[in-house]
């Protein structure tokens, strides 16, 4: 499914999710060599970087929550997910946009993501 | 695009539709700015985002300048 992606990963993010990237033929680099930007918490200094970097303020790098992955690793149909549903915006900005929209996706599935990994 | 996306049904802009392996990091951020129709969640984060975005250049441009001002780099070194 990741074949020929490259991933950007925050230390946030578990191993497991790590790894099914990689099992799905998805290989690990660096911040500016990667297509895919991921991460499972805002706040943390990895992801700070990238929000403060020019990419990211010229439009060319949006951080995308982890939990993609487990969803699409859930997914019957696994290229179903849709990848916008996962934006991880700034923290600082987290809140005004919870009190506008309600919880974020990976908010929701939380709770059953992680019973699922529980499982494993 | 544009066309495509004004196709779209009511609470799903492009942001939410765009699956599979065309998408990444690099170019989403593009694609939601560059459809004429955002779907309540991804305009509420695309217009969060893009106030820090306008932000940081702000800050970015107030810092090089203060850097590059001869005069206010003379008296930052007197002061210290
Ligand atoms: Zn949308």
């Amino acid at each position: 499914m990741f074949q020929g992606h490259r991933g950007w990963f925050c230390r946030s993010v578990s191993r497991d999710l790590r790894q099914f990237w990689v099992t799905e033929g998805g290989t690990i680099c660096d911040s500016q060599a990667a297509d895919f930007l991921f991460s499972c918490d805002a706040s943390h200094p990895d992801t700070l970087r990238i929000y403060q970097s020019l990419d990211y303020i010229e439009d060319n790098a949006t951080v995308f929550h982890a939990y993609y992955l487990s969803a699409v690793a859930n997914a019957e149909i696994r290229n179903s997910v849709a990848l916008g549903h996962f934006i991880l915006p700034p923290a600082c900005l987290q809140k005004e946009i919870r009190r506008k929209i309600g919880s974020f996706i990976w908010e929701q599935d939380q709770h059953f993501l992680i019973e699922k990994h529980d499982e494993v | 695009a544009t066309d495509s996306c004004s196709k779209m049904l009511k609470y799903r802009c492009s942001g939410c539709m765009a699956v599979g392996k065309s998408l990444n990091s690099r170019n989403f951020s593009k694609l939601l700015h560059s459809c004429s129709y955002q779907c309540d969640r991804h305009k509420v984060i695309v217009e969060a985002e893009d106030r820090y975005k306008s932000e940081l250049r702000k800050s970015l441009i107030c810092n090089k300048k203060i850097l590059l001002t001869p005069r206010r780099r003379r008296r930052l070194s007197n002061e210290f």
